[in-house]
């Protein structure tokens, strides 16, 4: 809101310079967000006005805390007019059938009017406040309402259709071409003032042009209202109309100063454009607005701010901001003027004796309560764990917006079921790309490596952890999610290596998901042979916790990687991980190393490449039980003279007992149990 | 018969020997000459049961040192020998030490979530409890639990996406403060960060998805003076020792009074975020008794933040996810 300085001093004086003015506002709480200087010692401000203060969208509120500020009262300006013999019931009549959207509605009425234009002093200081001056009488209006925070609206009496003023709901489809030349069509949600026929204005937000004053106007009639906030905010949001009025009436205007602002209209339309003014008020209320009187306890004010206040300084302040103060017993009694509508209790007067004591003065005090001891959410802290190892494997965190669309899912070549085509949609958004929530993690990392690749950064290695949302019959479910993706070099300087062993490949991707697993201690994940529409249907998996698939694994669909022009070899993988979680052990438990030697034998046989190396582990750790004690695979060979669709294996093993020496025998005997179960249970054939 | 003389002319070629031996090979056969089965030294140990029984002792006792002696000279020139070898031997495996070194691809968190994990560390250290909400929230808890009700202009401000008429993306992690209150007794400290968003467009300095901070305190003599320390405190914490920070009077529906935190930095104040006492109709709504506590409350946006900390011009940049940017922090 606008505030011409020149124009804060017809009611306060200000003892301030420009720049000090602007450090003594915003220590009020008034935000400057903008100044205009206007020669050497005046200045437009632009000033943030907080919602719940409706009383400062004026000059003359803007002036009462600057006399506070300064321990002075502000100048009123006058209302004073002749009256005329005539009354203005004898003309107009008004009726409102809303009486709890409309707290109040009066009119008052001008004849033999000139309308023409403003004198210069009025027009100087609306467009100082960016207000474009249409002619003297709407000019007033507008004045009116910069400097007491009353909108008002002015219509051409002769244009008013049987001399009513009807405050009702809008007709359905009632027609209605606002000041702002647009033509809407209202409906039974939208308050109007109408003529005995038709809608003349939207109530408090908007007037309309059939009955606005026009040069050749010479009968005034004034509406001053108050309207019910909440009201003028939908509708001015649901219309899409944002005015000066609708502004001041959904944060609040004083019902009982509407008579006073009507009456310096009057007065000023008198003084610009002539004409008499008729006696008397039409003014309908429904109920006054009862005086709000609050007991501040003294003791309240050190309670809440942690440091002392003059009980004199405090009963100042309140009344230099208009309020009613008497002290008694260490209590405050305060009467609350009807402008300050945001006061209720007594810590709204708190802040005031706060704000006007100057936040700055408040001493920093550590707080003396009983000594906490910090801590973590279980949750945040095994999300903390997952994210360090993925860090300490090399991976980099991105973050990804989960505002998504249809379009990002299609990259994935979903089948029409897929779960992550259930996605919960947002009601109201706000830009094409952005109308559902995420259930995958997926697309954002395919994207972050297509931007990263359009930049030709191939060495991409990263992952995200985030929440994906599903429907559920709240609305949506949220569920912690692991995204990796990896392609490229995994090292720096690699000169003279062969390039495919420091190249990412399904194997790099799955070993840091086997660093995270064992990190994590999560027992009993096992990798599995799977499809996924995304990945390469030869080198895609499923990770697998107690029989429940909780991720898939693999190197992108080569279509995908080429369409989305991504480094031939990209690795993705996505892990719920919620349920990895559930699995974790995040607390270390000291086993103690052992104190007998191991013994190490390697076994080499050939075996039919369709059996999965993991089925020929497991047989060998059934039949080394107990004494085996790793099983590591060091080769694998398929040339000749190994036969055609069968692969040799070789195995280091190792054994080891907790309580003695392995003796040779006892080596022999498992290699041996061993050996028959490869030959026996998988057709392996062992070589010497 | 063998005199002292002779020993002493004995001791002293073999150490001369000793000295000139020029390789592990020449100084074995010194070895072998002087001191091996046959030597010279070993024959005249030989002779000295013959002496008289006078001279025996003081013989063999020369003897015995001399020979001790030779040990240690070899031993010396052994080690002197074998490192001139080496020497040699490991100048014909030199490898250029100017060429790249095998370096591995270090991870590294996000930006915004170090900076998040900086701040919860702070407030650890200051005994505040770390916890998380939902993102996806009701009204009840988002808005009118925090003296938000329907209507309010304050909505304004906050432009939410909804999923239905109730449940929408909370819009900050106040609503966290009001979840984790219910059913506690004071004093309470704590902290919850987190993604909030907000109906916009995304452009430089706004996107609907965005990082705040909040945290709250409870307890009998909680004051705005506390509020004061805590923040300036945890502002010095963040940004440097000397820095200098402002509250400024604000409005929010749930604090009372309240205030908005500066803080200078890079020659211009920067606002971190909102504060103040918590109003006590929101002690009211979870339970606890505003006449017996007291409680401040903040909010901090993390996202400008880390803009101006940093430097980066646009916000989007933070979630390009560009390795160039990312890999800066």
């Amino acid at each position: 809101m606008k505030v011409l300085v020149s124009w804060l001093r017809e009611y306060v004086d200000i003892p301030f310079k420009v720049d000090e003015l602007e450090e003594r506002l915003s220590m009020l709480g008034l935000g400057v967000e903008g100044i205009e200087r206007i020669g050497s010692d005046d200045a437009v401000f632009d000033l943030e006005i907080a919602a719940n203060r409706g009383d400062l969208m004026s000059h003359l509120g803007v002036a009462r805390e600057l006399a506070a500020a300064t321990r002075s009262t502000v100048r009123l300006p006058s209302g004073d007019v002749a009256r005329d013999r005539q009354t203005v019931s004898e003309f107009v009549h008004v009726e409102v059938r809303e009486p709890d959207l409309c707290p109040r509605f009066t009119a008052t009425m001008l004849v033999d009017v000139r309308v023409g234009s403003s004198p210069e002093w009025l027009t100087r200081r609306l467009e100082a406040c960016d207000v474009r001056s249409i002619n003297n009488i709407v000019d007033v209006t507008n004045y009116v309402m910069l400097e007491m925070g009353q909108p008002m609206h002015a219509f051409d009496f002769d244009r008013v259709r049987g001399g009513r003023l009807v405050v009702r709901p809008a007709r359905s489809k009632e027609v209605l071409t606002t000041l702002d030349g647009v033509q809407r069509t209202l409906d039974p949600q939208t308050l109007v003032v109408a003529d005995a026929e038709q809608a003349a204005g939207i109530a408090g937000i908007i007037g309309a042009a059939p009955s606005e004053i026009t040069a050749s106007t010479r009968r005034v009639l004034l509406e001053a209202a108050v309207w019910h906030p909440p009201m003028i905010r939908r509708t001015s949001k649901r219309l899409g109309v944002r005015t000066e009025s609708s502004a001041r009436f959904e944060r609040g205007v004083d019902q009982a100063s509407v008579p006073s602002a009507s009456a310096r209209a009057v007065a000023l339309m008198q003084q610009v454009g002539g004409g008499r003014a008729l006696d008397g008020l039409i003014d309908v209320q429904a109920r006054r607005v009862p005086q709000k009187q609050i007991a501040l306890n003294w003791s309240t004010v050190p309670r809440v701010l942690g440091t002392d206040v003059s009980l004199n300084e405090g009963v100042a302040t309140l009344r230099s901001l208009g309020f009613q103060a008497e002290a008694s017993d260490g209590t405050v009694r305060v009467v609350v003027p009807s402008y300050r509508r945001d006061v209720e209790r007594e810590e709204d007067l708190v802040e005031d004796i706060a704000r006007h004591h100057g936040y700055e003065r408040i001493p920093e005090e550590m707080p003396v309560e009983v000594t906490a001891q910090g801590s973590w959410a279980p949750s945040i802290d095994a999300e903390r764990a997952v994210r360090d190892v993925l860090i300490r494997t090399g991976l980099t965190e991105v973050l990804t917006v989960p505002l998504t669309n249809g379009a990002a899912l299609e990259m994935l070549r979903l089948p029409d079921k897929h779960p992550y085509r259930d996605a919960v949609p947002i009601r109201n958004p706000m830009v094409e790309d952005h109308v559902l929530l995420r259930t995958t993690l997926l697309p954002g990392l395919l994207h972050v490596a297509r931007s990263n690749a359009s930049h030709r950064l191939t060495d991409i290695q990263v992952f995200e952890i985030g929440r994906t949302f599903h429907p559920n019959r709240a609305g949506a479910r949220e569920q912690r999610s692991l995204g990796v993706l990896m392609t490229g070099a995994t090292l720096r300087g690699a000169w003279n290596l062969p390039p495919e062993s420091v190249r990412v490949t399904y194997y790099t991707l799955k070993g840091v998901l086997e660093s995270l697993l064992a990190e994590l201690r999560v027992p009993e994940a096992e990798f599995r042979s799977a499809q996924a529409s995304w990945l390469h249907p030869g080198r895609a998996a499923s990770l697998t916790l107690g029989g429940h698939a909780i991720g898939t694994l693999g190197e992108l669909h080569p279509d995908l990687s080429r369409a989305l022009d991504l480094p031939a070899i990209t690795c993705i993988a996505e892990v719920d991980l919620e349920a990895l979680l559930e699995h974790a052990v995040l607390q270390p438990r000291f086993v103690p190393p052992p104190r007998y030697p191991s013994m190490r034998r390697d076994i080499s046989f050939v075996v039919d490449a369709g059996v999965p190396v993991a089925e020929v582990e497991a047989a060998i750790r059934r039949a080394g039980r107990p004494l085996l004690e790793s099983v590591e695979l060091f080769d694998i060979y398929t040339a000749a003279p190994v036969p055609e669709g069968r692969r040799n294996l070789a195995y280091a093993l190792s054994f080891r007992s907790p309580d003695r020496t392995l003796t040779a025998e006892e080596i022999v005997e498992t290699m041996g149990a061993i050996t028959r179960a490869l030959e026996k249970g998988l057709g392996a054939k062992i070589r010497d | 018969m063998i005199t002292v003389h002779d020993i002493d002319r004995l001791g002293a070629e073999a150490e001369q020997a000793i000295r000139a031996a020029g390789d592990p090979k020449a100084l074995e056969e010194v070895r072998r000459l002087y001191l091996g089965r046959k030597g010279k030294l070993p024959e005249l140990f030989r002779q000295v049961p013959s002496l008289a029984p006078v001279e025996r002792a003081r013989v063999g006792d020369q003897l015995n040192q001399i020979r001790s002696r030779l040990e240690g000279a070899i031993e010396t020139r052994a080690a002197e020998l074998s490192e001139t070898t080496s020497t040699t031997a490991l100048a014909a495996e030199a490898i250029d030490v100017t060429l790249p070194g095998r370096r591995r691809l270090l991870g590294r968190e996000h930006v915004l979530t170090r900076t998040l994990q900086e701040v919860e560390r702070i407030f650890h250290g200051m005994g505040f409890e770390i916890v998380e909400g939902p993102e996806i929230e009701t009204e009840e808890f988002n808005f009118e639990r925090l003296n938000i009700p329907r209507d309010h202009p304050a909505r304004d401000a906050q432009d939410s996406f909804y999923i239905t008429d109730e449940v929408l993306l909370r819009t900050q992690t106040t609503a966290v403060d009001a979840r984790v209150m219910i059913g506690r007794t004071p004093p309470m400290r704590i902290l919850t960060t987190g993604r909030c968003y907000r109906r916009d467009a995304p452009d430089w300095k706004r996107m609907p998805v965005f990082h705040q901070v909040d945290g709250f305190m409870v307890g009998e003599h909680i004051t705005l003076a506390n509020l004061k320390g805590v923040l300036v405190s945890f502002a010095r914490q963040l940004f440097g020792p000397e820095t200098k920070t402002k509250f400024v009077p604000g409005y929010f529906p749930f604090t009372e009074p309240s205030a908005e935190l500066y803080v200078y930095f890079n020659n211009q104040w920067m606002e971190l975020g909102g504060s103040g006492m918590f109003h006590p109709r929101v002690l009211e709504y979870a339970g606890i008794d505003p006449q017996r506590y007291t409680a401040f409350a903040f909010g901090l946006g993390i996202d400008r933040q880390v803009m101006v900390r940093y430097g980066i011009p646009d916000i989007r940049m933070l979630w390009d996810n560009d390795l160039r940017v990312l890999e800066q922090f």
